[in-house]
């Protein structure tokens, strides 16, 4: 079956799911590959995209899925967990290793900070065929996602293999290698980097700026999971309190709990429903006990000798909305009083590392990098920089996003093209679906498997099985999908269907409308003088339309009814005895 | 010698299991008698098709199409599905045996099921014997059904019917009326029946004029009936008066347009 043919090769209308994924992940494209069960293509053509299928699958905040159709039907596609499944099926039958892409190029690149950001530069540009060097200054790369994000939210191999891939693309990753220490802009300049792009992520603990706060037993989230990634002990006492309302404070209590602590309880000045952490993560936390303090702020950390022993707290009610469009908290006067605790861990956001970095570039308080918000550019020419350093902690697939521009910035700027014309491709997002009534109902969603592929104790025999059922669970979550984007957008040249497109002879059409009633994708419209015509960018080339039209009006572009009688006549003629 | 059906597979590109290994002695490939032909969707199996492949002589049509709810363009198995419904209304008049005709539903990762859906289907077929319209030996009576039951197949009338059968029956027209499946069943089998004849008769008259009770008498219906059909399928610009033969009408066919 062949792709080529298609009518439509430009893509400017997405799905909602595409268009939501600041990576540009072709959701509906690898949706309809696993949907016939072709897994490990899957992961290729989300690899298209990003080079973290697995990670991503596990932690991504996932606005695909909020922004998914079929949540005006029943539920949304379990699109993260299908991702997750479509990466561990392919990590557990065995990666294939990548051949080394070859370095066409002769430009150096050097990326500073192995965080999302920076590798996806780096994948981006090698891909490309630039040489690409990564230093990182902690002993293994991955950034938030190696230090930040705890091991039973994403395993440590997970990271592992997906960077492994990078590297096996042809990246060098230099660990241990700290910038503003080791190495400077102007080395890497004068040591032959045509371009340099800065993403050390944001891996400060914003301060609380209450007293106490230097006292023993205070321990800021990032530093936090930071040791308990490294392996480090860390010992946080019978009563553990988490400052905070976003991932990193779930993560923190989550994991405080994991190093036996009786009692942890999370501390948030404003009430649930405005917690940024993710909805699942929350849910999690509670599952396994961890208590909510909501409406609550600290005023200062009581200490004895030298260590904490209570919080003193002031209760908060809740105001006007701010710019964030949350309401913000307002202290009440008169309603101080103590919370008592081992280990109080402050995780009310990170600020970003710019101690190391020559003033030029940063914003006027000092406290990101300023950049062209759509090439990424900075003050200093051949100088880019992206992700939380930029942003402020954002997510994954936010700094994935920020790379891929970075990546398309440098990619130009070493050619010598213009950075910015035609950027901003316009996209719009759209559903052809034209009535919701008409899908029937399966609100079957398809949940993470409770155990992790292969890694369970069972025979070999069994853990086949278990593979078999969780493809077959996976394909059918898979069918839940609407494929309600455009046509073309599942293809892309992954052969899934015949590019066909239906056609109207004008002549012959009543203007009865059966076609549009039948066509799925709301293709069919009658014109002003009531004649069928296609929208070719929704046809999906089903061909229900020319199998229903009364006039036989509607005939396909490639496989018309004759050609299917001459595939029946074909096989009927061949091969009989 | 056993009897080899020869079975045409009609079936939808998502739900042919994929990745399946064509030398698997476990597929479908492995059956020989079984031709498959791919479609995007089963909805776009055209029911003129299926006759037609009958009309061929083959012994067994099977359509297999994604499972409801479940469909790549939504509903299109279930417009397989009504396709399906009339056309074995329509075998039913033709003397060919509706149950040669079978719709089955399948995901792509039952793999082991497709050769059972196939089994079951053949034996069936094999228990039927061959297609009356198997070459050489056609009855020619019954092909003569067939492509009657093709051309009304082919006609506005059935094909407006199934096409809008969802609409008609789920949702109200311009006038807030709806009709109920019962209703609809019994409109779709009289039109079943209705254009079957119209389009035998149209058939019969091509070959030379015929008079009224010589058709009667084919198709073994009254004559006032048979008239009645010809008096619609006249003002449908279907047949025409040839010559009067004494006191006879002899009607002839017209080219449809």
């Amino acid at each position: 079956m062949a792709t080529d043919s298609c009518a439509i090769k430009s893509k400017r209308r997405f799905p909602p799911c595409r268009g939501a994924c600041p990576a540009g992940v072709n959701v509906q494209g690898y949706i309809a590959l696993l949907q016939q069960g072709r897994f490990n293509e899957a992961v290729e053509l989300i690899r298209k995209s990003m080079p973290f299928p697995a990670i991503c699958g596990r932690v991504c905040f996932s606005p695909c899925q909020d922004a998914c159709s079929r949540k005006n039907v029943d539920q949304p596609v379990g699109i993260r967990y299908l991702k997750k499944l479509a990466a561990d099926i392919e990590r557990e039958q065995g990666r294939i290793k990548p051949d080394p892409i070859p370095k066409t190029r002769k430009e150096k690149v050097a990326i500073v900070g192995a965080g999302p950001a920076g590798l996806s530069v780096a994948y981006e540009l090698a891909k490309l065929g630039y040489p690409v060097t990564v230093f990182e200054s902690m002993p293994r790369p991955g950034g938030m996602m190696q230090y930040g994000i705890p091991e039973f939210r994403l395993q440590k191999y997970v990271v592992a293999n997906e960077i492994a891939y990078i590297q096996d693309l042809g990246v060098e990753i230099k660990t241990g290698v700290k910038f503003g220490k080791d190495i400077q802009l102007d080395t890497l300049q004068s040591s032959g980097y045509k371009a340099v792009f800065i993403a050390n992520g944001a891996s400060l603990n914003r301060k609380l700026n209450v007293p106490g706060e230097d006292l023993e037993g205070v321990l800021p989230a990032v530093a936090f999971l930071r040791h308990v990634s490294l392996k480090e002990r860390v010992d946080v006492g019978e009563k553990v309190a988490v400052i905070g309302g976003g991932n990193s404070a779930v993560d923190a209590a989550r994991t405080s709990l994991r190093l036996g602590a009786k009692e942890v309880t999370i501390l948030y000045r404003r009430s649930r429903k405005e917690m940024p952490a993710l909805p699942h993560e929350i849910e999690a936390a509670e599952r396994e006990g961890i208590k909510f303090y909501f409406l609550v702020s600290p005023k200062q950390i009581i200490g004895e000798g030298g260590r904490i022993k209570a919080i003193e707290c002031l209760r908060m009610k809740l105001g006007e909305p701010d710019e964030s469009g949350r309401r913000r908290p307002m202290p009440i006067p008169g309603t101080e009083h103590t919370y008592e605790a081992d280990t109080v861990i402050p995780a009310i956001g990170q600020i970003p590392e710019t101690s190391g970095l020559p003033s030029v570039l940063l914003d006027e308080r000092a406290r990101a990098i300023l950049v062209d918000p759509s090439t990424l550019e900075t003050r200093i020419p051949g100088v880019f920089a992206g992700g939380d350093i930029v942003t402020g902690p954002a997510s994954i697939v936010e700094a994935i996003g920020a790379g891929k521009r970075a990546a398309t910035s440098i990619d130009r700027y070493l050619n010598g093209k213009d950075l910015r014309s035609e950027r901003e491709e316009e996209i719009e997002e759209t559903t052809w679906v034209k009535d919701w009534e008409m899908i029937a109902k399966k609100p079957e969603r398809y949940t993470t498997p409770s155990i992790d592929i292969g890694r369970q104790r069972v025979s070999f025999e069994e853990a086949d099985e278990l593979l078999v059922k969780i493809k077959e669970r996976a394909m059918s979550e898979a069918q839940r999908c609407l494929e309600c984007g455009p046509c073309s957008e599942c293809l892309e040249g992954e052969g899934l269907c015949e590019g066909d497109k239906a056609v109207v002879d004008e002549t012959l059409c009543t203007g009865c409308n059966v076609c549009a009633v039948v066509c799925p994708s709301g293709a069919m419209k009658k014109n002003e003088v009531g004649i069928a015509q296609v929208d070719e960018e929704l046809c999906k080339g089903c061909g229900i339309c020319s199998a229903s039209c009364p006039e036989r009006a509607v005939t396909m572009r490639r496989i018309t009814n004759d050609q299917i009688m001459t595939r029946v006549l074909s096989v009927l003629g061949g091969g009989i005895g | 010698m056993m009897f080899r059906p020869r079975i045409i597979c009609f079936i939808c590109n998502w739900s042919l299991p994929a990745g399946v290994d064509v030398a698997s002695p476990t597929t479908i490939h492995a059956y020989p008698k079984i031709h498959v032909v791919q479609v995007m969707c089963v909805g776009r199996v055209d029911p003129a098709v299926v006759l037609g492949t009958f009309a061929k002589g083959a012994d067994g049509v099977l359509v297999i199409g994604c499972h409801p709810p479940d469909c790549h363009y939504i509903y299109g198995n279930l417009q397989a599905e009504r396709k399906v419904k009339m056309l074995k209304k329509l075998l039913s008049l033709t003397g060919l045996e509706q149950e040669r005709l079978r719709l089955d539903w399948a995901y792509a990762y039952e793999i082991e099921r497709f050769p059972k859906i196939i089994d079951d289907f053949r034996n069936l077929v094999i228990a039927l014997g061959p297609s009356p319209l198997a070459e050489e030996k056609a009855d020619s009576n019954i092909l003569l059904n067939i492509k009657a039951a093709k051309a009304a197949a082919e006609d506005f009338r059935l094909r407006v019917l199934v096409g809008r059968e969802r609409e008609l029956t789920e949702k109200e027209n311009m006038f807030g009326e709806k009709i109920s499946q019962k209703e609809f069943d019994v409109l779709l089998h009289e039109v079943v029946e209705a254009e079957f004849i119209r389009h035998k008769i149209h058939l019969l008259t091509k070959e030379k004029p015929m008079s009224v009770k010589e058709i009667a008498a084919i198709v073994n219906m009254k004559p006032a009936l048979v008239l009645r059909h010809i008096v619609n399928m006249r003002r449908k610009g279907m047949i025409a008066l040839d010559h009067v033969d004494r006191t006879t009408l002899l009607y002839k066919a017209l080219e449809v347009q």
